[in-house]
């Protein structure tokens, strides 16, 4: 009687379980298999090739740089959006009369599509744009870059502008964080002659962990993860300067070697899941033993 | 009463049940009664559909004008139905219907990137022996592997080269280059009027295919007829024939000579038609389509169209890019897609065709009408005196997106040009190996 009960409550899973197998677990399944095979549609067939396709990318100076992209970017933007997020959160969350409305500006880029903010930026860093302007105003010359077209700085420039949009959503989850933490702690510390500094270091940081720990796997996922911000931008050039992971699936694709595309997405997922597992497992044991 | 109610249901879906069996009965048998009709009628001639598929963009080809294939059903009893394909999705909806062989009757589609994109060997018909063969003037730019594949009326369509300001060049007594050095002569007197001599929206990498693709083939042609054959049988590496890397030098130099737009790796093809409009540029390597679109705007604008002055005389390159008809080797109705052909090659039909679109005649029967002036003076320095040469991206049988990002390259000053073609006979070595071409 109690298995059936209990077997009952599982019959509600069943649905959603479904759903999930057929449009991730299925294709997520045959992907792998794929990714063993020379999948192009104008063969006759799909043959087995083994670990080719993973020998392949580990060998085209074109994947390998696209992945060391990826980890620049990744790495980039999971730094400058969490430092930049604690920092506006810890900001903002002071007693400002404007700090409804400078929440609401720095937000506001974050729901904007990367279609738009491409728009806006691709004039603003061309070599005689916005940017490079400003700073001829204002006696920077030597700033003065070439920042989209550059091979040696286009990818930390598409970081740059991918901090800029996202940065107020990490802001609007760790203000969520600072808001849940007492204020009895910060009056305790000021009593006991705490400065602001301390009182950030000691209180701020160890209860705001959640939120980071959420923060960090958003940002390093979406990071690694990363496509639209450099289709967009700079479509993976100039030449094949700024290629990530993203864009050469989608190249691989456009060339007919599925099988490759496809086990470049495999890599990728491993990638992703090698990263972020363990640095979840680290993360929560650090919040529980605070 | 749960009885009473249990038989009351039974029986109404009992009833339900018999109606619905006996409607399907009835059904069946309409439909073969329509089926043995329809035999019937084909027996006698009935209406067949035939499926041609079509790149959204293309939807408004002089092919699928309305009444065109109504006339074209209306003589033969053969209807004509149009697949609209996204636009973005063309290549792979059409790769995956030819894999699965889904075919249409007819696809239109650009010859060049019909060798690339869709096996043109393994999924298209021959037309060699069709009856319109004979009469055609330019077999070539219906043609790739020696075979010709597909079929239009035209000619001229996109034909490559450098395109010209004419009133430009006349206001500072400029002719037309007919080597290197001179077309180098040329921009350093427009640079010293103040304009910038040459247009390189290199931000779009196809761009920067435009003067290698016609200079290569323009080479192969006059010294090298079998270089083609040779790289797409391993026989050869691009970077074996030292020409192309002068080539590639040729139009680096052009850039670093301070000839050309400043940023040219952030500007866009789509800047073009302003640039000339404003009159801020003198020439761009690029096809007679960038001259439509200017006259669009300016019917007074005065631009020409010459040959990319790789070398002494060379030829106007030419890739038929306004969209053939081809038939696969599967399609469903072979004789009626054929006979669609037929109608369209007829000559007073054709004739109408290329009198409507300023189309130059691809028949010897059929005259070409008033062009633009041009157009007339493609037709008249090239076309007639066979001075056309389809560009190297006809001779292509792989996706060459890579060679274009490659050529882009060079202008990062991340590659010289040896570097870009032994960096591309690496990769065309690769994507021929995918495709499983012997000698790779």
């Amino acid at each position: 009687m109690k298995i059936s009960k209990k077997l009952y409550s599982y019959y509600l899973i069943w649905p959603a379980l479904l759903i999930y197998s057929i449009f991730f677990v299925i294709p997520a399944i045959t992907g792998l298999y794929y990714s063993f095979t020379d999948w192009r549609l104008d063969r006759e067939s799909i043959i087995f090739i083994g670990w080719d396709n993973f020998e392949r990318i580990f060998s085209d100076k074109t994947l390998l740089l696209a992945l060391k992209n990826t980890f620049i970017f990744a790495v980039v933007t999971v730094i400058g959006k969490n430092l930049l997020g604690i920092a506006l959160a810890v900001a903002l969350n002071m007693k400002l009369k404007s700090k409804n409305i400078l929440r609401a500006i720095f937000y506001s880029p974050s729901i904007l599509s990367v279609l738009v903010i491409s728009i806006v930026f691709t004039p603003m860093l061309r070599s005689d744009g916005t940017i490079n302007r400003v700073l001829d105003a204002i006696g920077l010359h030597s700033l003065n870059q070439a920042w989209l077209t550059d091979p040696s700085i286009v990818i930390w420039t598409i970081a740059a502008v991918s901090i800029w949009q996202h940065v107020g959503f990490q802001m609007a989850i760790y203000l969520a964080g600072l808001q849940s933490i007492s204020k009895d702690y910060y009056e305790a510390a000021t009593i006991d002659g705490a400065g602001s500094w301390r009182s950030f270091r000691s209180i701020t940081l160890p209860l705001l962990l959640p939120a980071i720990n959420i923060n960090l796997m958003l940002t390093l996922i979406g990071g690694l993860k990363v496509f639209s911000e450099v289709f967009v931008l700079t479509g993976g050039g100039p030449g094949n300067a700024s290629q990530v992971v993203g864009t050469i699936i989608l190249r691989s694709f456009g060339e007919g070697s599925w099988g490759l595309g496809t086990a470049v997405n495999t890599l990728l997922f491993a990638v992703v899941t090698i990263i972020a597992i363990p640095l979840l497992i680290f993360m929560r044991r650090k919040e529980v033993s605070e | 009463m749960n009885d009473k109610m249990k038989k009351i249901a039974t029986g109404i879906l009992a009833s339900v049940m018999t109606v619905s069996l006996a409607a399907c009965g009835s059904g069946n048998t309409n439909s073969e009664n329509a089926s043995a009709t329809d035999t019937g009628n084909n027996i006698s001639g009935s209406k067949v559909t035939i499926e041609l598929a079509i790149s959204k963009s293309s939807q408004d080809s002089a092919f699928v004008a309305q009444d065109l294939l109504d006339e074209f059903e209306q003589k033969t009893n053969i209807k004509v139905n149009l697949q609209l394909i996204p636009a973005e999705q063309t290549a792979t909806v059409l790769q995956t219907k030819l894999a699965v062989n889904e075919t249409p009757d007819i696809i239109q589609y650009n010859l060049a990137s019909a060798t690339t994109d869709l096996n043109l060997e393994r999924n298209f018909e021959i037309l060699d022996n069709e009856p319109w063969v004979s009469r055609l003037l330019n077999k070539d730019v219906l043609s790739a592997y020696g075979h010709v594949y597909s079929f239009h009326v035209s000619q001229d369509t996109g034909m490559q080269g450098v395109v010209y300001n004419k009133d430009i060049f006349k206001d500072l007594g400029l002719t037309i280059p007919n080597n290197f050095e001179e077309f180098l002569a040329v921009c350093e007197k427009i640079k010293a009027s103040g304009i910038t001599p040459v247009f390189m929206p290199f931000k779009d990498a196809w761009a920067a295919n435009i003067w290698p693709a016609a200079a290569f083939a323009d080479y192969a042609a006059k010294h090298e007829p079998t270089i083609f054959d040779d790289i797409n049988t391993g026989r050869k590496k691009w970077s074996d024939i030292p020409e192309f890397e002068t080539f590639l030098q040729q139009q680096y130099d052009v850039y670093e000579k301070g000839y050309t737009n400043t940023d040219i790796l952030s500007d866009s093809y789509d800047m073009a038609v302003g640039k000339f409009l404003e009159k801020e540029v003198a020439m761009m390597f690029m096809g007679d389509w960038l001259i439509e679109n200017v006259s669009e705007k300016d019917p007074n604008m005065h631009l020409g169209l010459f040959a990319i002055p790789s070398s002494e005389d060379a030829s106007l390159g030419g890739s038929p890019l306004g969209g053939q008809l081809f038939i696969p080797k599967k399609a469903k109705h072979m004789d009626e897609a054929k006979k669609f052909l037929d109608f369209i090659a007829i000559k007073e039909v054709a004739q109408k065709m290329v009198d409507d679109q300023g189309y130059v005649s691809n028949f010897s029967d059929v005259t070409t009408p008033e062009l633009p002036e041009y157009k007339q003076e493609i037709l008249d320095q090239y076309i007639t005196p066979k001075k056309t040469i389809l560009t190297t991206d006809a001779y292509m049988i792989v996706d060459r997106s890579e060679l274009y990002r490659l050529l882009q390259d060079e202008f990062t000053g991340g590659l010289d040009p040896q570097g870009v073609l032994n960096a591309w006979d690496e990769k065309f070595s690769q994507l021929m190996k995918d495709k499983g071409v012997e000698g790779f």
